[in-house]
This record gives structure tokens, C-alpha cells and sequence, in this order.
């Protein structure tokens, strides 16, 4: 390869006239050491940095010292065209953020292509916005009208490559191109990697844990389609680095030269990531008998929905999920079936719900949220714990219940200004107490100082769970932290908890792990909340949604290993590879 | 080789910016951050003459007239240097072993031999011209590069001073005191001359950088000639496809028009025939063709490919510095235990050492991989003592 060589050199000396010309004009008065050093200065490389770094909100995000070298070097060192392969869990996302936010601190961010799998998509909006207040529209947001419509989007990357959108996606040259995942891309005879090969833009930015997913030829791909020809032809790349015998990399120090042009790779090892640990304690309570017959009441009634108009999916499973978590949840969604639609056929069935409703005195988790709370006063500075739960109504119930007991409560959901929240936070802090919070706490929001969480309802989607988890659970958390999740036995929590949540050991996988995870369930194009319902509901018996969940759960624990097994082998074959800073 | 590129750091933004305004015959008040600058108007330059305020760094979000901001990325910045750096490319400097500390040789550091006393005597002046040199690289593949280097030679004797290099770019970083400077008084045919001699050798001496960008466009090359011959494979396999379909239709529509006894539907097969007849033949051309392209692996596509992936290295003159220097003799007191010697060998202020020293008993020369090891008996080089 020493050898290699198809194309011609020709050196040209520019001609030094003028130069000689101002020998002639040469007048003691002006100064020639400020020529030569304005001439070295030309020449030189701007101490470039990331400028838009000061305008970041330290409560927003915490800056690791390896995400800013990572963007750094992507921006500057690899003129805008890197494959950012950070182990999993290190924050490539953050990465990403840096650089779009320093792109768009310079104004180079005229139009910005974010594609993802689709279940990443509206993670990714929020983060951008949250970390480094950056908009984006996102394909499912009702406001999205299309590729050419929007200068900022978010898309999953099979709607890019729709029928519907595609057009629009490649007629546009795209400013920055960011590809998350970017394994979805190893295959070079699939649609996601000619749409990809076919877009056009000026920077782009792939992201992946796991370059190499079956075999080496997929880390020529991912890198070609970055970088075309920095490998040659498959063929050479083949030749030259891989001993088809074993499939394992030869001329590896060649390789790494070349990697180190396109690729970042940070290792966990290398970092100062330390967290502290978590500890989980799941508990169910036995529903009383009323809770019991309210439970099946509403899952009968949403079975034979279901069974009967497919199209209501998303209002069923809403109710599913609330009879779980409060009647009171549950009862405002009711009433508002029975007064929104004239033509309802299970009018009786609503208006016996509501009576069984009605009929709940004692409200179990309520209870069991008393004696979780009572701990941490006894044991906890200023007995800090947050409540998380899904709904308002619920919300509203706990902290009735709460002040009633004498707590110091607060309140924090999404109808808060951004001052509001602020100020909920910021007196949390200072008071202690309870802070009852609905999903809607954003990531950004700076919860260190508190160290126990309590999951009152379970969202149906691990992401979620984690992100919770995240809030308190965090670079900068200095004690262990304390998670509780309240179910009800024999109910859908019970099982998605049992069976699903602690097979994959959930609790304590971040969200990277997470990710790798449910990117792969992905693949077979449903997401992890709809998998959940079409079992609770196509369940002929109870034995049945059992062995339902438990082959879930085996397919999750399959995918765990698979994402594990990936990433040991991407950390194999990278082992011995410095691809951190380099030396020049 | 030494990079005569400067980092392009704040603080050397604003002691440059500094000499420069000041330079102009400008006057700086500076709060901070904030620089009040006042451009006289008789001032030779583009800088607008009255206030100017600059903001170091990019505290400033937003600017109002006459306020600048001040960093390596800034746009004024950007214009002092290219304002700056065309202002005065030629011109000559002085080196005296007054501003200059004595070099002492590195083949006489790496032993436990004492230099007790250093005495440079300079006998003559010598004259060397200094060129700094812009080399660009370019192709289409990668990102231009652009090298700046410079090299020092002797006038007279035409050897090149790679440590007077090394002092030339040392003592005009925007870091150490100003030198003055005068104007050059070497013709200006010496000084064709002499760029004519080093352009060549500066050449050489980035070989191994254009090596390495002429191997990135190389194999560059090389995977477009080869998706170019694929999506051809890929032709061929489509027109081969075309070929037998119509062909096939072809063959349908001579038994349709045996077997017609309409007279107008085979006059319609037949001219239908005809057109497929001649799509065929088109086909069956541009088939041909492909199949001999191929053959010959698609020279004119290569070649046009491999020309397009050609490197073009562009060797720019930027600025000849003619420096004067001192040549004479240096004595060395050497100490080593008991034993002491008086060395005294050619040098030059800038230069350093301008003779060579050989072992007294192997008679190997003296260098950077061959060190004096001890003087108890004579000067002995590590070489021969270890032997």
C-alpha cells in the first residue's frame, strides 16, 4: 500500500516578481518582522474553541471533559465530518449538542438533518432543547409539515426514506447531517444506507457505540459513507486490514492512522464517570377487593373495545394504564368519554366504572406512599423524596393526601412557567419535603441534592423509567440513590415490573444501555408500549398473558445479551487502538 | 522540520493587534477587555481612521458601529494580518552575539564534561537571506493543506543554516522583543538566484507530507474507478436483461405475423418489428461498446477520474529576510574532574557551530548521535569509548 499510486503530482513554483518588485520599494519606515510574523499568523491554525460553551446553562447540563474534547475534535480537527463510537452511556448525545449548539453559535446551522430510530426521535428534541435550548421540529409533532417546510428537524430515519418524504429529503442540501445509531446504516445493499449515500450535505456527524455490528466490512461502510475513499475500495480495505482467515484486523497501527482522521472512540475506563449506587426496592400491595373489581371491570371493558374499533388504542390503553394508577385518574378520562360522544355503545359499562369508582374508600398506594414517606423522613435530610406519577389527577390526590398528613409538599407538572418551575425546585430545596412531579420535570432540571425517588405508576416505556431514574440519579449525585416502585399485584404493573422491567434489569442500565436495547427491539417496527397492550388485550386467559409477558421478556433478555455481546466485540476489536486526542 | 506556522492564540492576537495599531500610530486605552483605539488619519491602511473599540474575546453579543470584536476567528483580526503581511515582505535584520546566548553543541551535553567558560570572538560579518515559503497542497479528496516553511542560507557559500532557521523563527515570534529591521541590500538578481536554488530543496523537504495526502488521493481514486466500473457491471447487466427481453418480443411478434391473417395487424406487427428491431440494435451496440470498455478497463473514465484526483503542489515565495550574522571563533573551557581542556571551534551568532569535530581516536565525527563521551586522554566520542 506503500506503493499506491494512480494519480499524478505536479509542482508549480508561483513566481516571485512581485516579491522581488518590493526589494525595490523596500523604505526603512515600514516594518518587515510585523510582515513576517502576519505571514506566520496566516498560516497558522485559530486556537480555535467552543465559543457558544459560555452561553450554556451549567444547570442545564454538565459538561464532561471527554464530550467537549470529542466535539472539539469533530468540529476542528476533523473539519465537521466525525464518527462519534463512544462506549455506551459516555453522552454522544451531549457530544452532538455541543456541536450543533457551536455550529449554531457560528451561524454554519442554515439546515439541520437529525435522523434516529424512531423511538429515539422525541428524546433527542427534548435533550437539544433542555441542554443547549435548541429547537427542532420533530416528524411526529402535529406542526411538522414536511422535509422542504423546516430548517431544523428531527426525523426517524424510516420516515426520511418513506416513499412520501424521500424526494424532499435528498432534493435539499442539508448543512449538517447528524445519524444516530449509525449501524443502521452498515449494509450497504439496504435503503437506509442509499438514502444516506445520496443525501447531500456539508457536515455530518454519525453516532454509534457498536461500528462494527456482524463483520469488519460494516466499519468501512459507516466510515465510507462519512468519508468516502479514506479506505480505498472495499476490495483494498479487505486486502490490506482484514486476515480473512479470522476475520481479525491486520496493519492495525495503518488502520488506526486512518480511524483517527473520522473516528472518536472514548472508553468508560478513560473517563471520570463515577456514579454512585442505586439500589431498588420494588413493592406490591394487595389491591383491596373493591380496587380488585374496578381493575377488571376497566380491562374487560377495554379488551371488548379494543376488539371492536382498533382505532381507539390510544384512549384504552390511557385508561389502562390509570385504573393503576388512581380512580380519580381514571374517573376524569371516563366522564369525558361519556360527555364527549353521543354514540358510545358501552354507556352502561362507562357509568359502571364510575360507581365502582365511586365506591373506593381506601386507596391502597395512597396508603403504602404514607409508610415509604414516613422512612425517608426518619432517615433522609429534610426527608427530600420526589413522587413520580404520570397524571395530574393522580398528582393532585397525593398531595391532598400528603398535606392532610402534615407534609411539606410541592407541586411541579407541566403548566408551571419555566420561573415557576425554577422557584418549585429552589424551595424544594430549601423547605425538604415531598415533591409530587409529573412526567414533565424536565432532564435539565438540577434534583442532585435530593437521593430517594418513588415510582407511584410505571410508565410502559423503560426510556421513561430511566429518565425519572436520571433526574436525581446523576453525574453529581454524591450519595446513593433510592428508588421505589409501588405496584398492585395481579395487575398490568405487576407484571410489566416483575416480568419485563427486572428481566432486563432496567433499574440499572443507563440510558445508552437502554437504548442499544430497544433500538433492537425496534427493528421488528413496533414500539415497547404497544407490544405491552396488544398482550394485555389478546390474552386469552390469565395463564396466557403470563406466558405472554414471559416470552417478552425472553426476546428483551435476547436483545440485552445481543447489545452486551456487541459491545464487547466492538471493545475487543478497538482494544489496543488510541483513538482519543492525537499528538500532532 | 520546524512548522514556521504560529498558533493563532488570543494572547498572540492581541500583542500582534497591539504592535501593529501602534505601529499605525494609534493610540490604545485599555479597560480590561475593552480597547479604545484611536486610528490617526494620516495612518497608510484600510482601518477606518478616528474611535474604534474592541472587545477582546466574544464577551460582546452584540456590536455597534465602530466596535469590534477581537479574537483568532475574528474578521478584524483576519484584516490587520492580510493588511499586515503584504505591508513590507522584504527587508533585512541583524543578529549579534549581544542579543544572542552562546550555543553550546548538544553532542557536548550528554556526558559529565563541564563547559567552565564560553567566549565567542566574532571576526566577520557574513549575510544570509532567510525565505519563508507557502507550500499548498491540493486535491480534490481531501481539504487543502497549507504549509509554511522557511529555509536560510549562506550567500556566499550557499550552505544552508538549519539552526539559523530555528533562531530566525524563534527570535520574530510575536513573543520576543521586536527586532528592527532595515532595508534589504542584496540585488535583486542575487535574490532570484537564491529562491531559484531553494525552492527545489523546500520541495523535498515537505516530500513526505505530499507523500501522504498523494496516498489519501490515490486511493481515492481507486474507489471511484471502482464504483464507476460496478454501476458499468450494472449497465451491462440491465441492457443484457433489455437485450433478451426484446429479443423475446421480437421473436413473438415474427410467429404473430406468420400466423396473422389480418393484413392491417401485420402491417402493425411488422412495423412494430421494425422499431424493436432498431431499439435492439441500439442496444446491442451500446452493449458492445460497454463489453469493450470494459475489456480495456474503462481507460478514458480512469484517466479522466485519475486526473481529476491529481495532486497540485503550489511553491510560493512570501518574503525574503536577509540576515546579517557574525562568524568567528568560540572557545570552550572544558572541565572534566581533574582534567581540563581549551577547545576552539568555528561558530556563528544564530548559526551555532560551523566546523565539525572528530574523535581523536576513531576519527568519527562529533553529531547528535555520536557524543563527546570524555576528554581525560584526548576528545573521545562515545562511540569508540564504548568499544
Amino acid at each position: 500500500m506503500a506503493d499506491f499510486d494512480l494519480v499524478d503530482t505536479e509542482v508549480t513554483h508561483e513566481s516571485a516578481t512581485d516579491l522581488l518588485e518590493s526589494i525595490d520599494a523596500d523604505s526603512p519606515e515600514r516594518d518587515h518582522v510585523q510582515t513576517i510574523q502576519a505571514v506566520r499568523l496566516q498560516a497558522g491554525q485559530p486556537d480555535s474553541e467552543l465559543r457558544s460553551l459560555k452561553q450554556l446553562d451549567v444547570e442545564s447540563v454538565k459538561l464532561l471533559e471527554h464530550q467537549v474534547d470529542a466535539a472539539y475534535r469533530a468540529l476542528f480537527e476533523m473539519d465537521g465530518k466525525a464518527l462519534l463510537a463512544d462506549e455506551v452511556g459516555l453522552g454522544k448525545t451531549i457530544e452532538v449538542g455541543m456541536i450543533l449548539k457551536e455550529m449554531h453559535f457560528r451561524e454554519t446551522d442554515d439546515s439541520v438533518l437529525i435522523l434516529t430510530p424512531a423511538q429515539l426521535a422525541k428524546q433527542w428534541q427534548g435533550e437539544l432543547l433542555e441542554k443547549f435550548g435548541l429547537e427542532y421540529v420533530c416528524n411526529y409533532d402535529d406542526e411538522f409539515r414536511g422535509f422542504d417546510q423546516h430548517d431544523h428537524i428531527i426525523a426517524s430515519i424510516d420516515t426520511a426514506k418513506s416513499d412520501r418524504h424521500q424526494a424532499t429529503v435528498l432534493n435539499r442540501d442539508w448543512d449538517v447531517l447528524v445519524l444516530d445509531e449509525a449501524h443502521y446504516v452498515k449494509n450497504e445493499e439496504t435503503d437506509r444506507y442509499d438514502l444516506i449515500d445520496n443525501l447531500s450535505y456539508n457536515y455530518g456527524f454519525f453516532l454509534t457505540a457498536t461500528p462494527i455490528q456482524n463483520e469488519l466490512t460494516d466499519l468501512y461502510n459507516v466510515v465510507s459513507l462519512l468519508r468516502p475513499g479514506l479506505f480505498g475500495t472495499r476490495d483494498v480495505f479487505h486486502h490490506y486490514f482484514v486476515n480473512s482467515n479470522q476475520e481479525t484486523l491486520v496493519n492495525r497501527d495503518e488502520l488506526q492512522d486512518r480511524l483517527n482522521k473520522v473516528m472518536i472512540r472514548n472508553r468508560r475506563a478513560d473517563t471520570d464517570i463515577d456514579f454512585t449506587n442505586r439500589s431498588i426496592d420494588t413493592r406490591t400491595f394487595d389491591p383491596s377487593s373493591e380496587e380488585r373489581e374496578l381493575y377488571q371491570a376497566v380491562s374487560d371493558y377495554v379488551r371488548g373495545a379494543y376488539s371492536e374499533d382498533q382505532g381507539q388504542k390510544l384512549v384504552l390503553m390511557l385508561l389502562q394504564k390509570e385504573v393503576v394508577s388512581s380512580p380519580a385518574a381514571l374517573k376524569a378520562t371516563i366522564e369525558k368519554r361519556l360527555d364527549g360522544q353521543s354514540e358510545l355503545t358501552h354507556t352502561d359499562e362507562l357509568e359502571s366504572i364510575l360507581d365502582l369508582i365511586e365506591g373506593i374508600e381506601t386507596v391502597t398506594k395512597q396508603e403504602n406512599l404514607l409508610s415509604i414517606v414516613e422512612e425517608a423522613r426518619d432517615h433522609v435530610e429534610m426527608g427530600r423524596v420526589i413522587v413520580f406519577t404520570q397524571f395530574r389527577a393522580t398528582q393532585r390526590e397525593i398531595l391532598d393526601r400528603l398535606t392532610e398528613e402534615g407534609y411539606t409538599v410541592h407541586s411541579f407538572h407541566g403548566g408551571h412557567s419555566s420561573q415557576e418551575k425554577e422557584q418549585i425546585v429552589e424551595n424544594f430545596e430549601e423547605e425538604g419535603g415531598v415533591l409530587v412531579s409529573t412526567d414533565s420535570m424536565s432532564e435539565g432540571r438540577n434534583l442532585q441534592f435530593c437521593n430517594i425517588m418513588v415510582n407511584y405508576d410505571l410508565p410502559w416505556n423503560p426510556m421513561r423509567v430511566e429518565q425519572r431514574i436520571g433526574r436525581i440519579h446523576r453525574i453529581g449525585q454524591k450519595r446513593d440513590v433510592y428508588v421505589f416502585n409501588m405496584a398492585l399485584k395481579d395487575t398490568v404493573e405487576e407484571y410489566v415490573l416483575e416480568r419485563l422491567y427486572h428481566k432486563i434489569d432496567l433499574f440499572q442500565q443507563s440510558v445508552g444501555e437502554l437504548s442499544s436495547i430497544l433500538t433492537r427491539l425496534e427493528e421488528s417496527g413496533k414500539t415497547f408500549e404497544d407490544e405491552i397492550f396488544e398482550r394485555l388485550v389478546n390474552a386469552d386467559s390469565e395463564i396466557d398473558l403470563e406466558n405472554d409477558f414471559d416470552a417478552m421478556a425472553v426476546d428483551l433478555q435476547e436483545q440485552r445479551e445481543l447489545a452486551e455481546k456487541l459491545e464487547e466485540f466492538n471493545s475487543g476489536v478497538f482494544e489496543g487502538f488510541d483513538l482519543g486526542a492525537s499528538d500532532d | 522540520m520546524t512548522d514556521a506556522a504560529i498558533p493563532i492564540t488570543q494572547s498572540a492576537v492581541e500583542q500582534f493587534t497591539e504592535r501593529y495599531l501602534t505601529f499605525l500610530g494609534s493610540t490604545i486605552k485599555r479597560e480590561g477587555d475593552r480597547w479604545e483605539v484611536t486610528v490617526p488619519g494620516e495612518a497608510e491602511t484600510e482601518i477606518p481612521s478616528g474611535q474604534l473599540v474592541l472587545f477582546c474575546g466574544d464577551a460582546a453579543a452584540d456590536l455597534g458601529e465602530n466596535e469590534r470584536q477581537l479574537h483568532p476567528e475574528s474578521s478584524f483580526f483576519q484584516e490587520i494580518i492580510d493588511e499586515a503581511s503584504e505591508r513590507q515582505p522584504t527587508g533585512k535584520i541583524t543578529i549579534s552575539s549581544k542579543n544572542t546566548q552562546i550555543e553550546i553543541p548538544q553532542w557536548l551535553q550528554e556526558n559529565n564534561i563541564n563547559v567552565n567558560d564560553a567566549t565567542f570572538t566574532p571576526y566577520y560579518d557574513r549575510s544570509a537571506i532567510a525565505i519563508h515559503y507557502r507550500i499548498s497542497i491540493e486535491t480534490v479528496s481531501e481539504y487543502q493543506t497549507e504549509l509554511l516553511r522557511v529555509t536560510a542560507i549562506d550567500i556566499r557559500s550557499m550552505e544552508r543554516l538549519p539552526n539559523l532557521e530555528e533562531t530566525f523563527l524563534e527570535s520574530t515570534l510575536p513573543t520576543e522583543p521586536q527586532i528592527e529591521s532595515q532595508p534589504v541590500d542584496v540585488e535583486k538578481s542575487t535574490a532570484d538566484e537564491l529562491i531559484a536554488q531553494t525552492r527545489e530543496q523546500i520541495v523535498e523537504r515537505v516530500q513526505p507530507k505530499i507523500d501522504e495526502i498523494h496516498q489519501e488521493a490515490s486511493r481515492s481514486a481507486d474507489a471511484e474507478i471502482e464504483e464507476y466500473r460496478q454501476m458499468q457491471q450494472q449497465r451491462i447487466e440491465e441492457l443484457e436483461e433489455k437485450k433478451t427481453r426484446l429479443s423475446d418480443r421480437i421473436q413473438d411478434l415474427s410467429e404473430s405475423i406468420q400466423q396473422s391473417s389480418d393484413e392491417g395487424d401485420r402491417v402493425e406487427a411488422l412495423q412494430k418489428r421494425k422499431e424493436l428491431n432498431s431499439e435492439y440494435e441500439d442496444v446491442d451496440s451500446e452493449l458492445e461498446e460497454l463489453h469493450h470498455r470494459r475489456e480495456q478497463g474503462f481507460p478514458r473514465k480512469q484517466r479522466e477520474i485519475r486526473e481529476r484526483h491529481a495532486l497540485e503542489v503550489i511553491v510560493s515565495p512570501l518574503t525574503i529576510t536577509q540576515i546579517e550574522y557574525e562568524r568567528g571563533e568560540l572557545v570552550l573551557e572544558l572541565e572534566e574532574g581533574t582534567v581540563t581542556r581549551s577547545l576552539t571551534l568555528g561558530y556563528g551568532d544564530g548559526v551555532g557551530i560551523t566546523d565539525e569535530l572528530d574523535c581523536e581516536f576513531c576519527h568519527q565525527t562529533l553529531g547528535e548521535h555520536n557524543s563527546l563521551r570524555t576528554i581525560q586522554e584526548g576528545l573521545q566520542c562515545s562511540q569508540c569509548y564504548s568499544n
